[in-house]
Parts: structure tokens; C-alpha cells; sequence
């Protein structure tokens, strides 16, 4: 990232603390048929600048981890620390807060607004925490083109492909220059050579010192992960750092 | 981006659904606002109509405003009352069923008119010939003034002379007496159908034949202004405990007490189904929108867009919609209320100058106010959709 010395010794000086800290995350669903247990006594650690990704079989509880440790969720039992703080001890807004602030969030569907060009896109979560215009502006002209969308900034997103939407959407997940990128199967709705330019560009998230965890069917995209974590019926299987191929 | 200009973003990209919302609110606010004028239209108008005859008290026989009994010796009676400190002027209104004959036709149902001479001034407006001058009381045959309606059924100009029979309550036969047109009017009074005429003292008395005495209908009492109406009511009131004295303001709130409250009844239910209209139209729309944009939603929530950010942006967007249809409806309502009012106003026994829609800044407000807590009131619920949607279950759902 274009200011990933500061970014990177921001991370080191964090390094004894994990970003998050998931202890026992239990995380069941009432059902009318009788609750559904979709995390069983999941533990994880994610320290800073970590490349993490997540495999499994669809319904084995990936999506719900990943929320959990992106306080969107609470988990049913276990803890889950952020940066050092209890998050079930945190108010809505204190963990909107942290999301706003140190996660950006990357969606299968993308989730861009529609009336808004990339740009404005780009600009919304910087706005929210009163970034002014001007640094807004310049940030918002290097995020778009890191992610090779410099022209693109006044489209809007019915008039940019998948991959596109895809590139915008990750501009707009960094914005606030987050400690964490969560992704939940980024490519599941692109073609394989444009999820393989996802994949670059998450390389070079992570080599600008942001961690991520990225949840995906994408045998390319979880290879470029440094650590992986097969799951399975709502547990973790496999805990392994992977082979850099 | 703030919430306003997401709002208008949010409403401008989908211009289908916002130009539906806002010619929907501009029609059901029109509505809502000729309501709002309807409801006290026309008693605003009634009392301009009371107050431009330059009269602030009205004296009549009996209780009854509406069949009213002659007063007697009205002469001797006006003298008194204008003697007192309270008064500046009276003057004597007589009025009688006539039947005019001119041309070889007779028209059957007109008011003949008698006011004391200066009082005319407010009591019609000349639009051909003139008012009697003071010398032409002596003229004979005596002066008419006609109002436009007579003079078209009976092709009247200034200088016909027509001939007036006043019609007695027993089918008795006064004798017919020639009159000389002098001026048409249009009478302040005057429904869209009467036939009315007006003239002198003397020419009325002739008419009735001097056998009925000095009988007025209703005398007309300007006080003077250290006093003001309601003392100058109170004096005559207690000079003539036999009479009833009314100021302008009390024959307004009769009125509205009396034949208006059920215009007021109508009206308020009227206003309160169409408030309910545009509610359920706004929240229709937003529900239906949010509903559509659960992903996004969910996604910005995630993203840390607090929920207040959401909130806002969805009470603009209600704003906008409700405001810009809202503004729209006045002259739409104007438009709208004008028609009616020409219908209204065609209606027999009103009188031309009486106007059931009267444009008041004051309504508008009300009206721009109560449209703007509907659309309050109809962001809620989308609000609350918004605001409380569970972020990870979301997300899945709008994934699946
Ligand atoms: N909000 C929910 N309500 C009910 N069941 C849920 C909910 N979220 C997830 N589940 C269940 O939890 C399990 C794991 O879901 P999820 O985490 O979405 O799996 P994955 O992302 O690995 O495909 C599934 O059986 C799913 O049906
Ligand atoms: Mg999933």
C-alpha cells in the first residue's frame, strides 16, 4: 500500500497483541427444528499482517466465523478479543465503530451502492469517520488506482464488470486503512482469470502489511494464503501454515 | 457523502419509483390541502363579507338568523340607537317579495331593497347607469338600482321603467308601482340566482302602500372605534332588550357553531384519510425499497456505517419525497380548490362573494407541517427494518 512503511510499523509495534483472539467460539442457531450448532468451540488467533485463508464445505460454518471475528455477530459462548478488547463487553456502536475503522469487509456479491460511482463508493466509509475532502480526495485517487480502476472512478457499478465491481469494493474495504480485511468467497462470482487478479491484488494487500482472512472455494486464492484452515461441520480440522507454492 | 445528498441520490437513480412517489404525494397533498381550506374557508370569507358592508353590528327581531321577523318602528328604533356614545351609524335595511313587470313579462321572487341613502355604497357596486343621487329622491317615478341577473331576465337598462308589485303573505294584491332604472349593481349579498332591487326609502314605502308600517329587516351599526362591536352590541342590547344585537364576530361563531361545524366534521375526516393515504404510500415505498436494498444495507453495517448514518439517509429520502410532492400539491390544491369553489359557490341561497376555499399562508403551513410528520411518521418502519436488521444473517441471505 502506498503508505505501507508506517502501515507496517504501525503492525510490528502491535505484534505481541493479536488482532483478534478467538477463544471456544460457539455459535448456535435457534431453529424451530431445534438449534443448529454452526461454530463449535472454535479457537483462533490472527496476528498482525497474517494472510489467513479459510477452506471447507459449503454449510460447515466459514461465513459464520468469519462474522463473528469481524463483529458483525456475537458467538453463542467464547470470547473473542479485538485488538485486546472483550467485544461482548462492546456496545453496538463501539464495535461499528471498530469496523468502521480497523476491518474492511469484502462480500461474495459486493455490495457496492448502486447510485454512487466507484468514487463516491471509495469516499463513503472515509466520510464517516470525517476524513476531510481534501486527504479524501487523494486517498480516494490512490486506492482506485491500486486496484487498476484510476479511469473507471466515474462509473458507476452497473457500468463496471464482476471483477470491476470486485476491485471497488476491496478500494472501498481499505479506505480507512483497516488492520484486518476480511473476505467471504471473493471470487465466488467471478470468472477464474479475473478471480486470479484478485488473488494479485490481495498479495499485495498483504505485502503492504494489512492481515487478511479470506474464506473461499478458490484452490489459487487460498494458495496464496501463508496459513490455512480447513473446516469442517463447525470446526476447525486442519490448523496449517501453508507451503508458499 | 452526507445523508441528504445519499437521500437524493438514492431517490434521483430510481426515478420511476421517486417520480411515482412524489406525483403520488402531490395529488393526495392537494387533496389534504383544499381540506385544510374547506375546513374554515368559508368562514374566513364570511366575515370579509360581513366586514366589507363597513358594518360591524347587526340588529335584528328575533334570535333567528335565518327567518327573521320584521322590526317595527325602525325609524324611531335606529334614532335611538345612534344616539348612543357606543355608535357612529345606522342604517335601515327594509326588504320585500316583489314581483317585476316589464316588457309584458313577470318575474315572480324578487328582493326589493331599501337602504338608508350613503349605506349603499357598501351594499352593491354600479356597473351601468348610477346610485339616486340625493335630488333624484323627489324624481318620480322613484329610482331602481337592479342587479345583473334582473336586468338580463327582464332586459332592463338604465332608463326602462319597469313597474313593482310587492307580494303580501296573504294572497292579497297590492297595487302594481312604476319605478325608473337608474343603475345595475352587483349586490354583495346576492346568491348566483336572486333577482334583486333596490330603492329609496319612499319608492319602498310606496311599493308596500304605506299599510305595513315602518318595518325593517335588519338595521346596519358601525360603532365607534374607541368602543368597537362587541360594547357597541352590549349598548343596544341593553337599550332594546326586545332586539338582538350581533356583532360581526358573533355571527361568525354562530356560523361556525352552528351549519359550519359539519363542514369542519367532514373536513377533518376528509384530511385525516388523506394524511393516512400518504403515509401508507411513503412507507410503502421505503419498506419496498429497503427491502430491495437488505444486501447493501447489511453491507455498510458491516462496514461500520453506523446506524444512525442509515436512519438519517432513510428520513431524507421520506423528506425529499414527502417535501418535493408536498410543495407540488399547493398550487396543484390552489387549482383543485378553485374548481370546487366555482362548483360550491353555483349552489342556490350562497352568495357570489362567499368562497368555500380561501388561500391563507397560514393553512399552507399546516399543511407543509402536517405532510412533513407523515413522512416522519412513514420513514419508521423502513427505519426500524433498516436499523435492526441482523448484519451476518443478512449477508448470508442476500448471498444464497
Ligand atoms: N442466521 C442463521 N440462521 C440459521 N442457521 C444458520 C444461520 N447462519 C448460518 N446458519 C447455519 O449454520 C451453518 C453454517 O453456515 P455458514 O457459516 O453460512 O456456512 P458456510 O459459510 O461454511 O457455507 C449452516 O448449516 C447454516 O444453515
Ligand atoms: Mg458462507
Amino acid at each position: 500500500m502506498v503508505d505501507s512503511l508506517t502501515h507496517f510499523s504501525e503492525a510490528q509495534a502491535r505484534l505481541v497483541t493479536p488482532i483478534v483472539e478467538g477463544r471456544g467460539l460457539t455459535r448456535t442457531f435457534p431453529m424451530p427444528s431445534g438449534p443448529v450448532t454452526a461454530l463449535r468451540e472454535v479457537s483462533i488467533d490472527v496476528s498482525p499482517g497474517e494472510y489467513v485463508a479459510i477452506t471447507g464445505p459449503s454449510g460447515c460454518g466459514k461465513s459464520t466465523l468469519l462474522h463473528l471475528l469481524g463483529c458483525v455477530d456475537a458467538p453463542t459462548s467464547g470470547s473473542l478479543l479485538f485488538e485486546g478488547h472483550d467485544v461482548s463487553r462492546l456496545s453496538e456502536s463501539a464495535r461499528s465503530r471498530i469496523r468502521l475503522t480497523r476491518i474492511g469487509f469484502i462480500f461474495q456479491r459486493f455490495f457496492l451502492l448502486p447510485m454512487l460511482d466507484a468514487w463516491e463508493n471509495v469516499e463513503l466509509p472515509q466520510a464517516e469517520i470525517g476524513v476531510g475532502s481534501q486527504d479524501r480526495r487523494q486517498r480516494t485517487r490512490e486506492l482506485l488506482e491500486y486496484v487498476g480502476l484510476g479511469d473507471r472512478a466515474h462509473h458507476r457499478p452497473s457500468q463496471l464488470s464482476g471483477g470491476e465491481m470486485q476491485r471497488v469494493a476491496i478500494a472501498r474495504a481499505l479506505a480507512n486503512r483497516p488492520a484486518l480485511l476480511l473476505a467471504d468467497e471473493p471470487t465466488g462470482e467471478l470468472d477464474e482469470d479475473t478471480g486470479g487478479q484478485i488473488a494479485d491484488l490481495f498479495d499485495r494487500v498483504h505485502a503492504d502489511g494489512t492481515a487478511i482472512i479470506v474464506v473461499t472455494h478458490n484452490q489459487l486464492l487460498a494458495g496464496r494464503a501463508k496459513r490455512h484452515l480447513a473446516m469442517k461441520r463447525g470446526t476447525v480440522e486442519s490448523a496449517a501454515p501453508v507451503m508458499t507454492s | 457523502m452526507t445523508s441528504r445528498a445519499l437521500a437524493w441520490r438514492t431517490m434521483t437513480a430510481e426515478r420511476a419509483r421517486g417520480g411515482l412517489a412524489i406525483a403520488g404525494v402531490a395529488v393526495i397533498g392537494a387533496l389534504l390541502f383544499d381540506m385544510l381550506l374547506l375546513s374554515h374557508g368559508l368562514l374566513v370569507s364570511y366575515r370579509a363579507l360581513l366586514e366589507s358592508a363597513g358594518y360591524d353590528v347587526r340588529v335584528v327581531a328575533t334570535d333567528n338568523v335565518i327567518v327573521r321577523m320584521p322590526i317595527p318602528n325602525a325609524t324611531a328604533i335606529a334614532g335611538a340607537i345612534e344616539r348612543l356614545p357606543e355608535i357612529r351609524e345606522v342604517a335601515i335595511l327594509r326588504r320585500a317579495r316583489a314581483a317585476v313587470l316589464a316588457s309584458g313579462r313577470s318575474l315572480q321572487d324578487v328582493t326589493l331593497l331599501s337602504i338608508s341613502a350613503g349605506a349603499e355604497r357598501h351594499a352593491w357596486r354600479i356597473v351601468a347607469g348610477s346610485n339616486p343621487g340625493p335630488d333624484e329622491q323627489a324624481i318620480e317615478p322613484p329610482p331602481l338600482v337592479v342587479n345583473r341577473k334582473l336586468a338580463e331576465a327582464a332586459s332592463l337598462s338604465p332608463g326602462s321603467i319597469v313597474r313593482v308589485r310587492v307580494a303580501l303573505a296573504a294572497a292579497s294584491a297590492l297595487p302594481a308601482v312604476p319605478f325608473r332604472v337608474v343603475g345595475i349593481g352587483d349586490f354583495l349579498f346576492d346568491t348566483a340566482d336572486d333577482l334583486t332591487a333596490s330603492t329609496s326609502v319612499g319608492g319602498f314605502v310606496r311599493a308596500k302602500a304605506a299599510g305595513s308600517g315602518d318595518e325593517a329587516e335588519v338595521l346596519l351599526v358601525a360603532s365607534r372605534p374607541e368602543f368597537g362591536p362587541a360594547a357597541a352590541a352590549a349598548a343596544i342590547q341593553r337599550l332594546r332588550p326586545d332586539l338582538r344585537a350581533y356583532s360581526n364576530e358573533q355571527l361568525v361563531a354562530q356560523i361556525n357553531e352552528n351549519g359550519f361545524a359539519y363542514f369542519r366534521q367532514i373536513s377533518f375526516v376528509l384530511s385525516s384519510i388523506t394524511l393516512g393515504f400518504a403515509f401508507l404510500l411513503v412507507a410503502t415505498l421505503l419498506t419496498v425499497s429497503v427491502n430491495q436494498q437488505l444486501g447493501q444495507v447489511a453491507a455498510l453495517r458491516a462496514l461500520g456505517i453506523p446506524r444512525r448514518r442509515i436512519a438519517a439517509t432513510l428520513l431524507w429520502e421520506s423528506a425529499l419525497l414527502v417535501g418535493v410532492g408536498g410543495l407540488l400539491s399547493i398550487p396543484l390544491g390552489w387549482a383543485l380548490a378553485s374548481v370546487l369553489d366555482r362548483i360550491l359557490r353555483d349552489m342556490p341561497g350562497i352568495s357570489e362573494r362567499v368562497h368555500f376555499f380561501v388561500f391563507e399562508p397560514a393553512t399552507a403551513a399546516v399543511h407543509l407541517g402536517l405532510l412533513a410528520a407523515t413522512g416522519l411518521a412513514a420513514a419508521a418502519y423502513p427505519v426500524w427494518i433498516a436499523t435492526r436488521l441482523p448484519i451476518a444473517a443478512t449477508l448470508r441471505l442476500e448471498t444464497l
